[in-house]
């Protein structure tokens, strides 16, 4: 039986650690044997760090930009932890150019290279945080992801940035045949923020799909460049990134999502906690 | 207090339609549109006087859901600084910016025979930006490009056109002209002419004047050249030294055909006047606050009664005030003849003219010289007031104070699919048009249509006569357009044939609303006809 390639986008507002979160994500997959592309769609290059234990050193922009000719897969891809391959758009330097067109012209050069090989289950496009312009709505335009997961955390900022993507995401669903499969909360420890994240994912017609806790031996694994998994196999982390694998691998939950008003997010806000008169950090 | 209103420490130009409140559609009786422009407030307000706070009431405009239009900014640069004989312009932009370059080409022959100046290809060059370039910035490409124009043309001086794709990418075209000038050694002039910057493509013209005014114009004259005067123009026949020899004046015109010399020396003239207060109203402007050049403040050069204010204006400025009368006396007398029969010809008929705008008030003023009749008139855009703001530059209310009202004047730009509306409620027997592809298609409605290449051929009095001539041969083709229109098919719906409004769909958009998708568009208004291309 063929394979059914999953290629799956991850946004959501930027620092929230969309990178972290892909990349433990991942290495969960790969501990269950999946195989698993791994494309870093942020002008800093920097998505793929704690899978290949260091930063990826050529990327598909680097290559269009010195003219290379004759361009293999093997020049862009780069393996690591338990297999993983790993490709990194990258851009053009801060102020000039345009980064968003430079993800549209990497992401069709790896589709030319046939980056998207059989034995693959599953595609990640790790993308830069903000949505600032079409090219990086890529992943999710011309039926490229067809999944999408947002990552966010009870802060104000994360929910707004978070419904302004499905905004995006249901433009895009009318025509094509993308979906939303969750939001996965990356815990700021925000009073009430399993509550206020389980309230938010109703109302946009979806699922909290994991609930993953700050701790600190995160910061610890990546100062190493390495994922929580490899770092600390045996941690609870390690274990809630594992249940996060599981739980993509199993999903099956694709919505339409129904962004809200900002009015109506404020009110979910007061509602759960947030604007508490006792609230204490 | 004299008030400066161009600022030439910027490198780019402020737009149209913030400086001047610029509007692209409008439709109505001319006289309720001076009443709505309000020239002499925002003439006062030019002027630094007291008209109140603000820059004017926003003039009211009719908006079209279907926007086309047949220029741009950076068209308008490239048939201006593109064509000089000794200056080269870079279009800094995809290969595509620079499709119409021949069609400059050739303007530029035009320009230099009618000019009898040798002919030369124009020195345009463009980037060609590829994908990459769009990703990573053009700089290094931009700066190779300045060093092959300087090696292949030796030009006095380097014009960088900014196109869409450069401005959306953010191009830093002034840093690298500073740059480059030092090595290169002549003027490197940026000029932020993108596509999409506003909502009229005449921007374009004044950004062009722009740098020029920047970068070539003298700054500080060393003598006073007091037989040379400033024609803004485009590249129409030399009639301007003929009727100006009588003053004792030389014609410098700018832009088009003119040298990096002749640019250079405008600061040295005695005066600027223009063919068109539209395209010369910034240059002269500028010239005038910042170089010291007055602008002639008098009516356009058209018909008996303008042609008369603008030279007697002139040799007010010049001292010839005598010779004036003599040359305009002996000019009334020498064309009346003709004037008298050509009037007989066209008694009873006519005609419509769309064309830009102030030159528009122009024509109008021709026509009405030689007895033709003119209840409608189509202009691309309408200034409420122009840079200057002078006491007689507004072109609209002389022309219906001195020749009556038009009742159907339409504003808006080269919409072809208007045509059959405007024609459908205006009496004409012909159509006076200087760009050729709103002409073709008024052609094959059945209208014979002059299409006029020379925009100087209406200019002062021999210019009625050379207009009447010329429409005489117009009007004797009027059974070929008939047979024409008989014979082929416009790509117009008979539903939107059977529309009386031009702006039906500003006043309908439910028309365009109800069709969920692009496509339906083409469905609504295509099945019912014969979609057949003409």
């Amino acid at each position: 039986m063929s394979k059914k390639l999953r290629q799956i986008a991850i946004y959501g507002k930027g620092g929230i650690g969309k990178s972290t979160t892909t990349q433990n994500l991942t290495a969960g997959l790969v501990e269950q044997g999946k195989h698993v592309l791994v494309v870093g769609c942020d002008p800093k290059a920097d998505s793929t760090r704690l899978l290949l234990g260091g930063l990826h050193q050529k990327t598909v922009l680097d290559t269009i930009r010195d003219n290379k000719t004759e361009l293999q897969l093997s020049d862009l891809e780069k393996v690591g932890f338990k297999g993983v391959r790993c490709v990194e758009s990258g851009g053009p330097e801060p102020g000039v150019g345009c980064a968003g067109r430079g993800i549209i012209t990497s992401i069709s050069m790896l589709e030319q290279l046939g980056a998207y090989t059989e034995d693959l289950d599953y595609v990640f496009y790790d993308v830069l945080g903000d949505v600032v312009c079409g090219g990086f709505a890529m992943p999710i335009r011309e039926g490229k992801a067809k999944e999408i997961y947002i990552v966010a955390s009870g802060e104000m900022m994360a929910l707004y940035a978070a419904n302004n993507i499905c905004k995006g995401i249901a433009k895009y669903a009318q025509h094509g045949e993308v979906r939303l499969g969750g939001i996965i909360c990356n815990s700021r420890n925000v009073d009430n923020e399993l509550d206020l994240l389980r309230a938010f994912t109703k109302e946009l017609n979806t699922q909290l799909i994991q609930y993953v806790p700050r701790n600190n031996i995160v910061q610890q694994a990546e100062i190493r460049k390495k994922t929580v998994i490899e770092f600390e196999p045996k941690s609870s982390q390690a274990n809630v990134y594992r249940e996060l694998a599981k739980n993509i691998d199993e999903n099956e939950l694709f919505t339409i999502p129904t962004p809200m008003t900002q009015d109506r997010l404020e009110q979910i806000l007061i509602d759960y906690g947030m604007m508490e008169k006792d609230y204490q950090i | 207090m004299a008030k400066t209103n161009i600022n030439l420490n910027m490198t780019s130009v402020e737009n149209r339609e913030y400086r001047l409140g610029t509007i692209i559609g409008w439709d109505g009786k001319a006289s309720d549109l001076i009443k709505e422009s309000a020239y002499d407030e925002r003439s006062a307000k030019k002027h630094g006087g007291c008209a109140g706070k603000g820059s004017g009431c926003k003039l009211c405009e009719l908006s079209s859901p279907l926007n086309q239009e047949t220029m741009c900014s950076n068209a308008i640069v490239q048939c201006q600084v593109g064509n000089l004989t000794d200056c080269a312009l870079i279009d800094h932009s995809p290969i595509g910016c620079s499709g119409e370059n021949s069609k400059f080409n050739l303007s530029m022959h035009n320009g230099l025979r009618r000019r009898g100046k040798p002919l030369q290809n124009t020195l345009n060059i463009s980037t060609n930006l590829k994908e990459k370039d769009m990703v990573f910035g053009a700089s290094d490409k931009l700066r190779q490009t300045i060093l092959d124009a300087k090696e292949r043309f030796n030009p006095k001086a380097i014009f960088i056109g900014m196109a869409c794709a450069t401005a959306i990418i953010g191009e830093d075209i002034d840093s690298i002209a500073e740059e480059m000038e030092p090595e290169v050694g002549v003027p490197i002039i940026p000029l932020h002419c993108e596509g999409f910057r506003s909502k009229h493509w005449s921007t374009g013209f004044d950004v062009a004047f722009h740098g020029v005014l920047r970068q070539i114009v003298e700054r500080h004259p060393t003598k006073k050249q007091n037989d040379l005067i400033n024609i803004v123009a485009l590249w129409g026949s030399d009639y301007f030294s003929e009727m100006l020899a009588p003053l004792g004046l030389r014609v410098n015109y700018l832009l088009d055909t003119a040298s990096f010399e002749e640019i250079r020396q405008a600061s040295e003239a005695v005066a600027t006047a223009t063919f068109c207060d539209t395209l010369g109203g910034y240059m002269a402007t500028a010239l005038e606050e910042s170089f010291g050049v007055p602008q002639i403040d008098a009516p356009q050069p058209y018909g008996i009664k303008g042609t008369d204010a603008w030279l007697r204006a002139i040799a007010k400025v010049v001292g010839k005030e005598k010779e004036a009368e003599e040359y305009i006396e002996s000019e009334h007398k020498r064309i009346a003849p003709k004037l008298a029969e050509l009037r007989e010809f066209f008694k009873g008929k006519n005609g419509i003219v769309m064309t830009g705008s102030a030159y528009a008030h122009g024509l109008i003023s021709v026509l009405s010289e030689l007895g033709i009749g003119h209840d409608a008139a189509l202009v691309f855009h309408h200034d409420p007031v122009y840079d200057g703001g002078g006491e007689h530059q507004d072109t609209l209310k002389e022309l219906v104070e001195t020749y009556g009202d038009i009742p159907h004047y339409t504003v808006s730009k080269t919409r072809a699919f208007q045509l059959p509306q405007l024609l459908k409620r205006a009496k004409t027997d012909f159509l006076l048009i200087r760009h050729p592809g709103l002409a073709s298609v008024a052609g094959h409605l059945g209208f014979p249509t002059l299409t006029m290449g020379d925009e100087h051929i209406p200019v002062g009095y021999e210019g009625i006569l050379r207009i009447g001539e010329m429409l005489k041969g117009v009007i004797a083709r009027t059974k070929f357009n008939q047979v024409l229109k008989r014979n082929v098919k416009l790509p117009y719906s008979d539903w939107w044939l059977a529309q009386d409004d031009p702006f039906y769909l500003t006043h309908h958009p439910e028309a365009l609303e109800d069709l969920p998708e692009p496509r339906n568009l083409k469905l609504k208004i295509g099945t019912e006809s014969n979609s057949t291309s003409a």
